[in-house]
């Protein structure tokens, strides 16, 4: 159970620091490093920032959604290839809430008592994802690999390949198993549907690079992001994906890529990325004691699912309000508002529903709308359309942002919210330490 | 048993081919069949162009969005508020257009619905022309036109019976005109007090699931008590059902559909077919039964297979034919004929009335035929039993209605069975193509219907016999 009154908790999950990678774009600096390469880049840059003595780390918890076939817990790779043999691991994927999956999963052990020190996080390479062969293919030449063939199994094999198109390899497609949807299309119809403009898309997305641009040249970014070698020795200390200089004219001129007549482009979407964030958690009084200063805590959280063919992404219009309900909290009460932007269409979908009196009527079961969320609160360092969105990172980020938001400002709460595959919602409750 | 002339009619080359040649061939076209159980959305992005004139448009407000639908609205002003509050609830935003412009090119309807429940007098239907003769050129293949009104029974006055009346042979009509697009046409006529029980009827005709039910009227009343609950999906969840017949053909296809909506299916044939009906039964997790239904301790049977669970859905579709001219027909055709296909059924029903067997909003559907019921030569036995099923639902249903207990006929029409394939090669196509739809029905066809009538959303419906026929040209 998420819900607990902080008071009264006997023990308490904190989040005492964090460090994610750069974000870059797919196919670029981090071409060869894979999401094991930037998990242990991650946990490695945490551990050496904080000084954990490593005998106090109890485990790793891990979320990656492109899993590596030959290795798919990452988790306990990366403990692994930092030499941490004794510290137990795992990895968690829940499509692109799969960070905080492993945030939450860990904040829960460590309630728990199961544990006393965690690092949770994810991360993502979208460079390395593999090329799968058709099963079909794998299936028909199976007998030729395993026994001993002749030129009739030969022959018998060629005769099952036809036609050729079914044994090609397939270009990987972030798109729904069970509709065939590409999440772009979702996204181009939730946008229909909620009658999101293009006008009011490119102007999310340009708030969202110039705020996420501010930050960067503010410094805001400087104690979060770790400096990381990539392809050729080039280093990379910063974000690749922002743009300071993007302007709603310039664009207002990029065509649409998922409808022909739609209205999301590519500056409007967040980008395919890689990259890697994590979490150090500590129960309270062992982050006392080792001499940490506690950030944050998790008053709530809560996940959520929708039938894939109705509305993709509108998750966090589900998952916001149970993770108020379980904190025993109105959207009034929160300071800060941090969701994902899978696109902008999909945020300002998401938004529509919360401010919408029969939104909340049919579909919350609540008299009246969750409320309206204050543009001053929302994303106020950008989100993943501007930084990127490595699949499995971007929630391990969101936590990481707004827990040393929180301590940095001195405000109380706030609320996360991510859109997954699946029809998949997440929301969770920060809460200043 | 597949259609030949069907399936070469899904082909571009043939259709440009009969087109050319100017050959008199019927192109009957393939119809789109749901897969699988149930969905929340039935009506996913299909288009939906409503026309009100009358007093049901808050509830198909409440139907259409949910149910996937996008709403066009014609007959209005603005936008009204339940349509507004349900589009932003399920991101289906409600478009108006003027009835008196054209249909806009590039606006493919899946749907067609008049709500005709405030029709006053004669005059007053020119609405059946004014809406649909604009918009029927833009009915998508297999589309569905769905006419709303008040029962002619209830008219206060005659001018007003007249035109509500005036809507059934429009809807038999026009069925006839949109066949060839594998589209359909009903009227749903709503008794004041049976508004809310619309929406399950709604969802289900303008689905995939009604695809070979066409020119119909449904009668909807509020006369059976209605259930606490209504689900769309896994309706029949934890529900106990059975079926007769169940080996084959439409009875093993009822069965896959109900345990598929979350039933638990007691299949029933006689001792001979054991063997195919444990096959269907195995297949869902169901309980097999082999016993003669015109034994005398069937009913006993029965109640022992339930183990003491109510019962919840009984279909009763168990049937045989013994056709000869009354000339010739010997006595045992007689009573073999009306022994399984009517006194059984009445036998089983009250013995299981008797043991207090039904559950409270039990479903009971018996399986009649529309050859029954327009009559056919050298059926005599067989269409006095299945036309006896038509009396029988009506006087059981005022019985039970009491109990939420709802008791109504199916009757097929041509049905791709093991039965029509027996048939002479040129009665069967002759069978087929006399449908509105130019083509025989499969038996799931006919078990989308019984399974619908199953569910506790179909409790508006009780006393009445429905066609499973894609519009044939004899029959009621």
């Amino acid at each position: 159970m998420a819900t607990r009154k902080s008071s009264k908790s006997p023990r308490r999950a904190v989040v005492v620091a964090g460090a994610r990678t750069p974000f870059v774009k797919a196919f670029s600096e981090f071409l060869k490093l894979d999401a094991i390469a930037l998990g242990k880049a991650t946990v490695a840059g945490l551990l050496e920032k904080t000084g954990l003595p490593r005998h106090e780390l109890d485990g790793v918890v891990w979320g990656t959604v492109i899993l590596p076939g030959y290795a798919p817990n990452v988790g306990r790779e990366i403990a692994l290839d930092l030499g941490l043999y004794d510290v137990e691991a795992f990895t968690v994927t829940r499509a692109c809430a799969s960070g905080l999956q492993a945030i939450t999963t860990a904040a829960a052990a460590i309630e728990r008592g199961d544990a006393d020190v965690i690092i949770a996080g994810g991360s993502d390479s979208t460079s390395n994802a593999e090329i799968k062969l058709p099963q079909k293919l794998m299936h028909a030449i199976a007998p030729l690999a395993l026994g001993k063939a002749g030129p009739a199994q030969y022959l018998q094999v060629l005769s099952q390949l036809m036609p050729i198109t079914d044994i090609l390899p397939k270009k990987p497609e972030i798109a729904e198993r069970t509709t065939g949807e590409v999440m772009g299309q979702a996204a181009e119809r939730m946008a229909t549907r909620n009658e999101i403009s293009r006008a009011d898309q490119d102007a999310f997305a340009v708030r969202s690079h110039h705020r996420a641009a501010a930050a960067i040249a503010a410094g805001r970014f400087d104690d979060e992001v770790l400096t990381i070698e990539g392809t050729g020795g080039k280093r990379v200390y910063a974000d690749t994906l922002v743009r300071a200089s993007t302007s709603l004219e310039a664009i207002a001129r990029l065509r649409p890529v998922f409808a022909k007549d739609g209205t999301l482009t590519a500056a409007n979407s967040s980008p395919l990325t890689d990259g890697g964030a994590a979490v150090l958690l500590m129960s309270e009084e062992k982050a006392r004691a080792l001499g940490f200063t506690p950030k944050a805590a998790f008053r709530s959280w809560g996940y959520t699912a929708v039938d894939p063919a109705d509305q993709l992404l509108m998750g966090p219009a589900l998952a916001m309000p149970k993770a108020l309900d379980k904190a025993g909290m109105r959207l009034a009460d929160i300071d800060l508002v941090d969701m994902h932007e899978a696109f902008a269409a999909q945020v300002l979908s998401v938004l529509k529903m919360l401010g919408s009196d029969a939104f909340a009527r049919a579909r919350l079961g609540r008299d009246a709308a969750v409320g309206e969320v204050d543009p001053e609160k929302l994303n106020v360092h950008g989100g993943s359309v501007a930084l990127g969105h490595p699949f499995g990172a971007t929630g391990a980020r969101m936590v990481l942002t707004m827990a040393n938001e929180l301590a940095l400002t001195g405000k109380s709460t706030a609320l996360l919210g991510i859109c997954a595959a699946g029809g998949l919602g997440a929301a969770a409750i920060l809460e200043r330490v | 048993m597949s259609d030949l002339l069907v399936e070469l009619n899904t082909k571009p080359w043939f259709r440009q081919a009969i087109k050319s040649l100017g050959l008199p061939l019927p192109s009957p076209q393939k119809l789109r069949r749901p897969r699988g159980a149930r969905q929340a959305r039935p009506l996913a992005d299909r288009t939906a162009v409503v026309c009100l004139r009358g007093d049901l448009g808050d509830t198909l407000a409440a139907t259409l969005p949910a149910a996937g639908a996008n709403p066009v609205l014609l007959g209005v002003d603005a936008v009204p508020a339940a349509w507004r509050d349900a589009g932003e609830a399920h991101g289906r935003p409600a478009q108006h257009l003027d009835l008196a412009a054209e249909a806009p090119e590039d606006v493919r309807a899946d749907a067609l619905v008049l709500d005709a429940t405030g029709l006053s007098d004669p005059a007053s239907i020119r609405i059946l022309y004014d809406f649909f003769h604009a918009w029927v050129g833009r009915l998508a293949r297999c589309g569905r036109v769905v006419v709303l009104g008040r029962p002619p029974a209830d008219a206060t006055t005659p001018a007003q019976a007249a035109a509500r009346a005036a809507l059934e042979g429009f809807a038999r009509s026009l069925a006839k005109e949109i066949g060839r697009l594998g589209a359909t046409a009903h009227v749903v006529y709503v008794a004041e007090g049976a508004e809310g029980r619309l929406d399950p009827l709604l969802r289900f005709l303008l689905s995939d699931r009604a695809a070979f039910l066409t020119g119909q009227p449904w009668h909807l009343t509020a006369r059976a008590t209605p259930p606490p609950r209504v689900e769309h999906e896994r309706a029949l969840a934890g529900l106990v059902a059975l079926v007769t017949g169940a080996a084959r053909g439409i009875g093993a296809a009822t069965v896959a559909l109900l345990a598929a909506e979350g039933a638990h299916v007691i299949c029933v044939d006689r001792p001979g077919d054991e063997g195919p009906m444990s096959v269907v039964a195995r297949d869902v997790g169901g309980t097999p039964l082999a016993v003669d239904i015109t034994d005398p301790g069937a009913a006993a049977a029965i109640v022992g297979a339930l183990a003491g669970r109510p019962l919840h859905i009984l279909v009763h579709n168990a049937g045989i034919t013994r056709d000869k001219t009354l000339a010739r027909m010997k006595p045992e055709w007689w009573d073999q004929a009306v022994a399984v296909n009517l006194r059984a059924i009445a036998d089983i029903d009250q013995a299981l009335l008797a043991a207090g067997a039904f559950a409270d909003h039990a479903r009971i559907i018996a399986l009649s035929s529309v050859a029954g019921i327009a009559g056919n030569f050298g059926q005599t036995n067989y269409a006095a039993s299945k036309a006896g099923l038509v009396g029988y639902v009506r006087a059981q249903a005022e019985a039970l209605a009491g109990r939420g207990i709802t008791v109504n006929a199916v009757a097929p029409g041509f049905i791709e069975t093991r039965l029509t394939a027996a048939m002479p090669p040129v009665n069967r196509e002759v069978g087929r193509r006399l449908s509105a739809l130019g083509q025989g029905g499969e038996p799931r066809d006919v078990a989308e219907l019984i399974s619908f009538l199953a569910t506790p959303g179909a409790s508006g419906l009780t006393g009445g016999t429905h066609r499973a026929c894609g519009g044939m040209f004899i029959g009621a």
